[in-house]
């Protein structure tokens, strides 16, 4: 007789296969026929002539990697509280839950292997987006350097300066700091998926997670201002307990601010690795606690 | 040497909170049944009787309040109990996206199968569930019928020793009904130890060996089939094309003997069951053979004897 291990990478691996078919099958792809006529159209934008400054060409590529980027932040944080949100009650719902269950799979396996899941279809969904910006950047990148070298040609500009300007116009471009800020949006986007995963072990019903997660959300992007004018006001000094409440409200929502490397991406500042690598272990931090706690809850539940 | 229960339920109770009230609902009282390796036990009773329940506390799907379930001699409630369980529940909703041969990729693969196993049992299973012709169709386009089969086909993908079900054939034709019990007949020829939890009593009474009543939470009561059904003091005689001179000649004969007593005497009467599954067979052969999805249950099995119209 086989032996049910009380974590098994195979059976996760399978359990997220398949909520991985569930969703595409389910036709979520069509959103990134909205994110390519949106990259078409924005490609197209010029800056109007009565604004043309110096820096155009850089600004008009940053109003179209801030479009892409804004629209794969929040298409991706959406798929994964929604995703996350709608799986298990379905599960429950359709019984396909007692079929799973009733089979020699750990409640952990089961919770993991839906994460997983939802978690492979955003970073597939990010890769496809990804692709079609750097596609769309990089011709765009190639046309405005062009019109730049023959307009500075044009003017007589000495040879250095075209340099500089053409240095000024790449770092704009298709470079490894933008993936860096594509990598930050999945990191904010598992995350979600795990506070989403956490709150649909207890919820009754998939809007009241969907609401709960998106709030959760909002809550993260100002926790820290939040939590520092608190700190700073109070006059007479911090108290053991109060560093220690503040302490576990940083526990239960994620500061977002600290993934705020993204807009510098989109600015085209260099993004040093190790801040990527430790996002990347900060991510992880909050989805390993969120899953535990899930299933915490879960492993109990009855059905 | 001392055979392991394949089921037992020891003193099993089981409270529900009740949302209005401090006090609990009390959904299972006290339940005790054993039942042995290569048994039928059929469960019967109103629905709210406590029959899901009883079971989803076998499954490990809910904790006992008190009382416990072990199978195959290990608790229920952990998660290696359930190498020995296939479960179909009352009408299963498999994910409708999956064609009938990934379902069971699917579930082959949750019970640890990898590799050519899972691809000749998923084989062996379509096959015994006749559902060859209807492999690569997704399941949103199954009947009622054929779910019920894909369903029985991934409780059995592991080759357990355990099969449960719940509710086999509701709302399921006759046919598709009857397919579902020659299955489980196989099953039980193949020594799969079978708890079955029905409200359908004629079902019941056609597959099992063993039966437990339970009402309001209690098992009322319990035994081997034939013993419960049988009147004792009663012996049925059936014969056939006797002449009415016989059976005065018959009757003569019982009423010289000082203990019998003549009870009744009449036609027996066939099934509604029966006249729907012969029509049903008729009309196959006369369209050519029945189609693969739906396919007419085999006759072999069928219990009725020539010239035996109770059976």
């Amino acid at each position: 007789m086989r032996r049910n291990g009380f974590f098994s990478p195979a059976r996760i691996s399978v359990i997220a296969g398949h909520t991985f078919t569930q969703l595409v099958r389910m036709k979520v792809f069509y959103f990134l026929v909205v994110f390519a006529l949106l990259m078409l159209a924005t490609s197209f934008f010029e800056m109007p002539w009565s604004r043309v400054t110096e820096d155009s060409a850089e600004q008009e590529l940053i109003i179209l990697k801030s479009t892409a980027m804004g629209a794969m932040a929040m298409f991706s944080a959406l798929f994964a509280i929604a995703a996350t949100a709608l799986l298990i009650p379905k599960d429950l719902e359709d019984r396909t839950l007692y079929t799973i269950l009733s089979k020699p799979v750990p409640r952990l396996d089961y919770l993991l292997g839906k994460l997983v899941g939802v978690l492979m279809l955003v970073a597939v969904s990010l890769l496809l987006m990804d692709a079609l910006l750097t596609v769309i950047l990089h011709f765009r990148t190639e046309e405005l350097l062009a019109a730049e070298m023959e307009k500075g040609k044009g003017l007589g500009w000495p040879q250095q300066y075209l340099d500089i300007r053409r240095e000024a116009i790449s770092q704009q471009g298709v470079t490894w700091d933008l993936q860096a800020g594509i990598a930050a949006i999945f990191f904010k986007a598992m995350i979600m998926a795990s506070i989403a995963l956490l709150i649909s072990t207890f919820s009754s019903s998939t809007l009241f997670t969907i609401v709960i997660a998106v709030v959760i959300y909002f809550i993260g992007h100002f926790t820290a201002d939040a939590r520092n004018y608190w700190l700073h006001s109070q006059k007479e000094g911090v108290s053991k307990e109060i560093k220690f409440l503040s302490q576990s409200a940083a526990l239960i929502f994620p500061d977002f601010q600290l993934y705020n490397v993204i807009d510098a991406t989109i600015e085209g500042k260099k993004i040093n690795s190790g801040i990527i690598s430790r996002l990347a272990v900060l991510a992880l931090f909050y989805s390993g606690i969120y899953s535990v706690l899930a299933w915490f809850t879960f492993r109990k539940k009855e059905f | 040497m001392e055979v392991t229960p394949a089921v037992q339920i020891d003193h099993l109770v089981k409270d529900f909170p009740s949302p209005f009230r401090k006090s609990k609902v009390r959904a299972v009282d006290d339940v005790s049944l054993t039942i042995m390796p290569g048994e039928v036990y059929g469960l019967i009773g109103p629905n709210g009787s406590g029959k899901s329940t009883t079971m989803k506390a076998l499954l490990g799907l809910l904790a006992p309040t008190a009382g416990s379930c072990h199978v195959f001699g290990k608790n229920s409630m952990k998660t290696d109990s359930r190498q020995e369980i296939g479960f179909l529940p009352e009408n299963p909703y498999f994910y409708k996206h999956l064609s009938g041969e990934e379902t069971l990729r699917f579930y082959a693969k949750l019970c640890g199968m990898r590799g050519k196993e899972v691809k000749s049992r998923v084989e062996e299973m379509l096959e015994m569930v006749s559902l060859q012709d209807a492999r690569k169709r997704r399941l949103g386009g199954y009947s009622k019928g054929m779910l019920q089969r894909i369903g029985l086909a991934q409780a059995l993908i592991h080759a357990p020793r355990l099969l449960i079900l719940d509710e086999p054939t509701a709302g399921v034709d006759p046919v598709g009904s009857r397919l579902i019990r020659d299955l489980i007949v196989g099953l039980k020829g193949r020594g799969v130890t079978i708890f079955l939890c029905s409200h359908l009593l004629e079902q019941v009474q056609e597959v099992c060996d063993n039966v437990g009543i339970i009402f309001n939470g209690k098992i009322v009561k319990e035994g081997k089939l034939a013993e419960l059904i049988a009147i004792e003091s009663q012996t049925e005689v059936v014969i056939k094309n006797a002449s009415p001179r016989t059976l005065a000649r018959i009757r003569d004969v019982i009423s010289e003997s000082q203990s019998a007593e003549f009870v009744r005497e009449g036609k027996p009467k066939t099934t509604l069951e029966r006249i729907f599954l012969e029509e049903a067979r008729k009309s196959d052969a006369d369209n050519g053979p029945p189609p693969p999805e739906e396919p007419a249950p085999p006759t072999a099995t069928q219990p009725q004897e020539k010239g035996d119209p109770h059976a």
